[in-house]
């Protein structure tokens, strides 16, 4: 029920010109730390492909989240969400910046590089009985007609959501939000699919032997981690600079935080569901993966995967009033998005060798990707309301409470 | 406010008061007044509402929960306790190998303990819900006011029980009046014509479940102490007689009426052909070979192999040293086994002097009460293990000529 005294929209509802010094900040950010990496990294450049590789499966994985939260707020009909939904539509809208970014990966691929991917290596692929059972999926033809459809999809699925959502502000009425909430359900169909086979692709064929059924709903469960706690932060700084400061209250924040409390539990469970299996039926087809992850220095980020991925946050996302606070809502989000990147780490490096080779490397591609889409997104923001004012559930969104 | 309100309530004795009632028809008129009686410093009392009303708890001043603490010790007794019991039954109460694994494996507890802490956790919130409602409540004196019942329709009550310390019957009933109710602030009479007595047919009624919930537990105990002539009864006929022929059965449709069908004469299948008779029957020309098949590699790595899997098949029976005196024959003795044949001595001269063919044949076909070992342990493991035995033999019949000459001088 409505408190009609609290449900007021703030009376600045855009940035203007108080972005432009993040703005100028992430862009030197991402240009100066990619150009970093690709000097460091030229005498490697195995290497620097599996760095960059991290690096932007964690910018994709934002994107992803981003775009997953407002195709399911205009699937449920969504009425909480609405006025943090803007943000959420902005970082979505950049998925061409993704697509290109991801030239960085399939470039070398296209070059003939097979340092990644060994099922690229017609050597290797012929030797392998395996292997050469698997290239009928596996084969550089199919796959770059997979990241064209990947891509396409969700470049089209982005611009979809913010361009009508735009246009909603000032056109209003609800035809706009119909629609949205039409195309939304066959949408998150494709997008379980495409996110799905999209990280068997990039990060599962990496080895190309190995096989988990669960693999594609692992790197969801990241997604929808990295997505929220960046939707948080983003608004935490939005409201730095003195907007949105009574739209979005801590009735919002606690939602954000309930999910990421959420995720982080979906997470292990999926995690765990992943390695019992593997480990009860002990087949070395699929124990090797794990056995990498359980030697020499591995074995200690596997056991911080465990505790900073799954317990701490667990017992510290739980409280409601952790998650109605803005300072510590932050250091939670913080706290997911830096594991988030051990993840991936964990999921692309080890080859057996049992060595943790983290480098300035790896964190430069993370900085430069990060910066890039961070200055994207908030050029993005300047100019547009920062809440889509057009949207019929506005008022309920603004008086929104938790029970 | 009304007059006839006020002179019901004092025309009434004060202990059969229950309290006084008001009605609101807005959501925001109920916490508008909630607020108010709030500020006036009353104790007992409560609102009503169908459905939840955002905003109320604090308007009413009421204290957040203890249930989330009270689910979250549950939760962790729930999971710590199934940690524990799996731990119990499986290392200390029954220690039993399941694949191979260590008794005590955790990935395995894991669902378990996940399922306990869920359920722990959502049987005390339901339970502790209740208990901290005082619910369920069989009859309240509310019951009997008619406009009551639209409560769980379109309108908002708030009850002030006579028993707030702060109670007086005209200036509760001046203070709701203030507050904007619709009609008239109404008494509620202490109910005194329902019993307390719980009806015979509700009495009975549970005592009819309860009985029939113990059926099928007596059925089960009454199975398990009788015995029965009639054949088994199948539950799912289709999974106990499959339309399959099984090993060793008769198949009318072939002459010889084996379900199992021969190899045709003559098949050897891939890598089978085991053509060399020196590496995989130790003979060379149809006598036992003198040396080792040139397949197999005399060297550290070979004798290392040998006495691995010397520890792993041999030892049970011939012991460490290979003297004959192993567990399984400490075991035979201990239990005063009439049948039981001591296993030999490997040291013994006619071993000693065995050529490593017939070593090798001795362990892939078997002596006397020693199975043959071909099935388990593969050729070039079973010449490993011959290696592996003359270094054993030579080290119980060494001569000082053996030894290196430092160690000698050492010696002498």
């Amino acid at each position: 029920m409505s408190h009609p005294e609290e449900a007021r929209l703030d009376d600045a509802i855009t940035l203007d010109a108080d972005s432009g010094g993040l703005f100028r900040s992430l862009l030197i950010v991402g240009v100066g730390s990619l150009s970093g990496a690709v000097l460091l990294g030229m005498n490697d450049l195995a290497k620097l492909q599996r760095a960059y590789l991290v690096a932007f499966m964690y910018v994709l994985s934002i994107a992803l989240g981003a775009l997953w939260f407002v195709t399911i707020q205009h699937l449920t009909n969504a009425k909480w969400s609405v006025v943090v939904r803007r943000v959420a539509e902005i970082m979505a809208s950049n998925m061409w910046l993704v697509a290109l970014l991801s030239l960085g990966v399939v470039g070398p691929m296209l070059l003939g590089s097979t340092d990644l991917y060994v099922w690229l290596d017609h050597a290797r692929v012929e030797q392998d009985h395996v292997l050469h059972h698997k290239s009928a999926y596996l084969n550089i033809q199919f796959f770059i007609v997979r990241w064209v459809l990947y891509f396409g999809f969700w470049i089209w699925l982005g611009r979809r959501f913010f361009r009508l959502s735009v246009q909603q502000d000032r056109d209003g009425g609800s035809e706009i939000s119909t629609t949205l909430r039409r195309i939304s359900a066959p949408s998150m169909i494709v997008f379980a699919l495409t996110l799905t086979f999209c990280a068997i692709d990039l990060v599962m064929s990496l080895d190309a032997l190995w096989f988990s059924t669960m693999f594609g709903v692992y790197y969801f469960a990241g997604c929808v981690l990295a997505g929220y706690s960046t939707l948080g932060l983003f608004l935490m700084w939005i409201q730095s600079k003195g907007r949105l400061t009574t739209s979005v209250n801590s009735e919002h924040y606690h939602d954000i935080g309930k999910m990421m409390f959420a995720f982080t539990v979906f997470w292990a469970y999926i995690a765990f569901s992943q390695f019992m299996l593997i480990w009860y039926a002990d087949v070395p087809e699929e124990t090797h993966w794990y056995h990498w992850r359980f030697e020499g220095s591995w074995k200690v980020v596997s056991a911080l995967l465990l505790v900073a991925h799954f317990a701490v946050p667990f017992f510290g996302l739980m409280s409601r009033h952790v998650k109605r606070n803005k300072r510590s809502l932050a250091f939670w989000a913080v706290w997911i998005l830096v594991i988030h990147y051990v993840d991936l780490f964990w999921l692309v490096y080890p080859n057996g060798s049992g060595e943790v080779p983290l480098s300035a490397v790896d964190i430069l591609c993370w900085l430069g990707v990060l910066g890039l889409f961070g200055a994207v997104s908030v050029r993005r923001a300047q100019k547009i309301n920062l809440i889509p004012t057009g949207d019929p559930r506005l008022a309920d969104s603004l008086a929104f409470e938790n029970a | 406010m009304t007059d006839s309100s006020e002179s019901v309530a004092v025309s009434k004795e004060p202990e059969q008061v229950h309290g006084l009632l008001a009605e609101y028809e807005t959501p925001q008129k109920l916490i508008a007044a909630a607020r108010r009686i709030k500020e006036a410093g009353y104790s007992r009392w409560d609102s009503f509402s169908p459905f939840p009303v955002h905003g109320i708890d604090p308007a009413m001043g009421i204290r957040p929960t203890i249930l989330p603490w009270i689910v979250f010790a549950a939760g962790l007794s729930g999971g710590t306790g199934a940690l524990f019991f799996q731990w119990w039954t499986s290392t200390q109460d029954y220690p039993w190998i399941v694949s191979g694994k260590p008794f005590w494996s955790i990935p395995a507890n894991i669902p378990i303990t996940f399922e306990l802490t869920v359920l722990a956790a959502a049987l005390t919130c339901f339970a502790g819900m209740l208990i901290l409602n005082k619910l369920p409540l069989p009859s309240h004196p509310l019951d009997r006011i008619r406009r009551f019942a639209r409560v769980t329709n379109d309108r908002f009550f708030v009850l002030i029980q006579a028993s707030d310390p702060k109670f007086d019957a005209r200036q509760t009933s001046e203070l709701l009046a203030a507050t904007g109710p619709r009609g008239a602030v109404e008494t509620v009479m202490e109910d005194t014509q329902s019993s307390n007595v719980v009806p015979r047919g509700v009495t009975f009624g549970l005592l009819i479940l309860v009985s029939a919930a113990a059926v099928p537990f007596s059925l089960a105990a009454l199975a398990r102490v009788s015995t029965n002539t009639k054949p088994k009864f199948h539950i799912v006929p289709d999974m106990d007689f499959q339309q399959k022929y099984k090993p060793q059965r008769k198949n009318a449709f072939f002459e010889d009426q084996r379900a199992m069908r021969l190899d045709v004469a003559g098949t050897v299948a891939v890598g089978e052909l085991k053509d060399d008779d020196h590496f995989y029957r130790g003979k060379l020309n149809g006598t036992f070979a003198k040396t080792f098949p040139p397949q197999i590699e005399i060297s550290e790595q070979t004798m290392a192999r040998g006495q691995d899997r010397f520890g792993i098949y041999c030892t049970p029976c011939h012991g460490v040293d290979g003297a004959g005196q192993g567990m399984v024959h400490q075991r035979a003795r201990s239990l005063m086994q009439g049948t039981w044949v001591q296993p030999s001595d490997l040291h013994m001269e006619a071993l000693r002097y065995k050529s490593v063919g017939e070593l090798f044949e001795g362990i892939s076909k078997g002596v006397r009460n020693m199975p043959g070992y071909a099935r388990q342990i593969d050729p070039a493991d079973r010449w490993a293990i011959v290696l592996y035995l003359r270094a054993l033999q030579r080290s119980q019949a060494a001569s000082l000529a053996d030894l290196p000459e430092a160690e000698r001088k050492g010696l002498e």
